[in-house]
């Protein structure tokens, strides 16, 4: 593939870029990522050691930087701080489902917008695109009330529906690019020599072929369904159908969260594990394939 | 019609249809949300009544609302600003071969996988004003006497202020693994003879940075700014969990005072306005960079 070939040779590239850097710059450039690297992880060791903590050294003035002794009672008490489980479960699958949902429509679409010319194609396209550009938040009173008179508030029909339509424009337009570049179109050429119609030519010759970067697809528009809080918070407002980022941005505005801070922080831990756990799987063809479609879009 | 023709029509129709009743319908009927009275606590959904520029003129005519305007925009341009310079500093390291490039690049990347609702989470308790680790490391080293408050400051300077500075500051940590990933791609296409020549001529890293990497890049970073700056105007989540737009207003943004506007007050035509201004800001910088990329595709 392509896409793989290129970060291979990437390495190479650098090297020649970087061979003849005197001992101050090489100084400057290291302190400079230094304090990079302090601002990007600081944060993050934060969560961790504090969900280690008792919630009174949590809670110390000035600040305790390591636990004495660390301690799993935070993530024990986070799941009765707020119903965790649920909240992820309700996550995973409204996420999964539009993912997949999303993927195998923009699949077809992107599909016959790569390969075909038709009358109106460029105007589809046009439209699709125009879609992608605008922020969500300028379309959140119609789209509220559009679910509403559909009857699907506070459904998990409702919210998958609408992840579907927020993640399809920006998942055809990758996957455009991709079977652009990555899909020799003799492919279906010599299926259709074989005796396949269209829909047989992609369902049996292009969609295999294809999988990584549809793939790749699917799990980008499940971690922006995954991460969403705006359209959770309006659409499943209900307290046993909401989504994990509307339980945690809900006690994160509440007051009085100081009582269970430590339990607060071993709750964002195991409310980003899902992400990370699918990141360490699939980062490899992830940035592959997602740069594949990227170049030619 | 033929049967290639009905094939396409069949294959784009479901993706078409849910763009059409979610992107394209929601967008049109703001617009027309913005022209009309929609006072929910007053009346019904079913007495609407055309008003013009009646909704834009009553906003626009709110001081409130002018400084959400302005902190919207110089919100976006640092964001941006700073998540870009990083990042092209950033993407570099990550790009370039040395010992320990693997933990250094998993390092890096390592926000990635943090939602936006959590990150916020995290950094309210980071920058929690007597427990912050920043307050304790500033005290010791003798740089400040007091504790800074992060998030809860009002003193101003200017249009700027410690809370803005603070959600500045989460927005780019947050945006920042996006941002490096889009130039580690476009850094890779640029071809490694370039860089073979500036040796040759002896070129300095900072002269290749600037003669090489930058100009190449272009196409690249026109997008990249374009798109960050289209959604630092619409961005909603880390000023609403962190602050809610306060202390005194100071960190609120558009996407805030609408969402605020209308699900707090029920004031849906005024939240539609201001959401049209916010489409109206996106589609500058969309002209701006369609005319830029027209005058590129001239050269």
């Amino acid at each position: 593939m392509t896409a793989t070939a290129g970060l291979r040779r990437a390495p190479e590239i650098a090297v020649s870029a970087h061979r003849h850097i005197d001992l101050l710059t090489r100084i400057v450039i290291l302190m400079v990522l230094a304090l990079l690297l302090v601002f990007i992880l600081l944060p993050l060791f934060w969560m961790l050691k504090s969900s280690f903590q008792t919630n009174f050294e949590v809670q110390a003035i000035p600040p305790v930087w390591l636990p004495e002794n660390p301690s799993v009672e935070p993530y024990d008490l986070a799941g009765q701080l707020i119903p965790l489980w649920r909240y992820i479960a309700n996550s995973l699958y409204v996420s999964t489902a539009a993912a997949v949902i999303a993927a195998a429509l923009s699949a077809m679409a992107a599909y016959v917008l790569a390969r075909f010319r038709f009358p109106g194609a460029t105007l589809i396209l046009a439209l699709i695109l125009l879609t992608q550009l605008i922020p969500s938040v300028t379309r959140i009173f119609p789209v509220y009330f559009l679910i509403q008179d559909m009857g699907l508030l506070n459904t998990f029909s409702g919210m998958i529906f609408a992840y579907v339509g927020f993640s399809i424009p920006f998942a055809v337009l990758l996957l455009r690019g991709y079977f652009q570049t990555s899909c020799p179109p003799e492919l279906e050429e010599a299926a259709m020599m074989d005796g396949c119609t269209y829909f047989g030519a992609f369902w049996r010759v292009i969609l295999p072929v294809s999988l990584p970067g549809i793939a790749a697809v699917t799990v980008f528009t499940f971690l922006n369904a995954w991460n969403d809080f705006l359209w959770a918070s309006l659409l499943l407002s209900s307290g046993e159908m909401k989504t994990i980022q509307v339980g945690i941005g809900e006690f994160a505005t509440e007051s009085g969260v100081s009582n269970y801070q430590n339990a607060f922080m071993a709750a964002c831990v195991i409310s980003t594990l899902p992400a990370l756990i699918l990141f360490f799987f699939v980062q490899r063809w992830l940035v592959g394939g997602l740069t594949a479609g990227a170049v030619k879009t | 019609m033929n049967e290639k023709n009905i094939f396409c029509y069949l294959m784009v129709a479901p993706a078409l249809l849910v763009t059409a009743l979610l992107g394209i319908y929601p967008m049109l009927a703001s617009m027309v949300m913005s022209f009309q009275s929609y006072d929910l606590l007053a009346g019904q959904r079913d007495t609407i009544e055309w008003v013009g520029f009646e909704n834009y003129r009553t906003i626009l005519a709110d001081d409130r609302f002018l400084q959400t305007i302005s902190q919207t925009v110089i919100f976006t341009i640092l964001a941006v600003g700073i998540v870009v310079s990083m990042g092209l500093f950033l993407a570099q390291v990550v790009n370039a071969k040395f010992r320990g490039r693997a933990v250094v690049r998993t390092l890096i990347f390592s926000p990635w996988f943090v939602p936006p609702v959590v990150a916020s989470a995290i950094w309210m308790w980071l920058l929690q004003t007597e427990r912050s680790p920043i307050n304790a490391v500033l005290r010791d080293l003798g740089w400040t006497s007091g504790n800074i408050r992060f998030l809860t400051d009002p003193e101003t300077w200017g249009p700027f202020s410690i809370p803005m500075m603070s959600v500045v500051a989460v927005r780019v940590w947050n945006g920042l693994p996006f941002v490096i990933i889009f130039l580690l791609a476009g850094l890779q296409s640029i071809p490694k003879s370039l860089y073979e020549a500036a040796d040759m001529d002896g070129a300095g890293i900072l002269q290749k940075f600037r003669h090489v990497t930058l100009p190449m890049l272009r196409p690249v970073l026109m997008v990249l700014l374009a798109l960050l700056f289209m959604n630092g105007f619409g961005h909603f989540e880390m000023n609403y969990i962190m602050t809610q737009g306060g202390p005194r207003n100071l960190t609120n943004v558009l996407a805030v005072w609408s969402y605020q506007e209308g699900f707090a007050f029920f004031r849906f035509d005024n939240a539609a306005a201001a959401s049209g201004i916010i489409l109206a800001m996106t589609s500058v910088i969309c002209a701006i960079y369609l005319r830029l990329q027209y005058k590129d595709d001239l050269r």
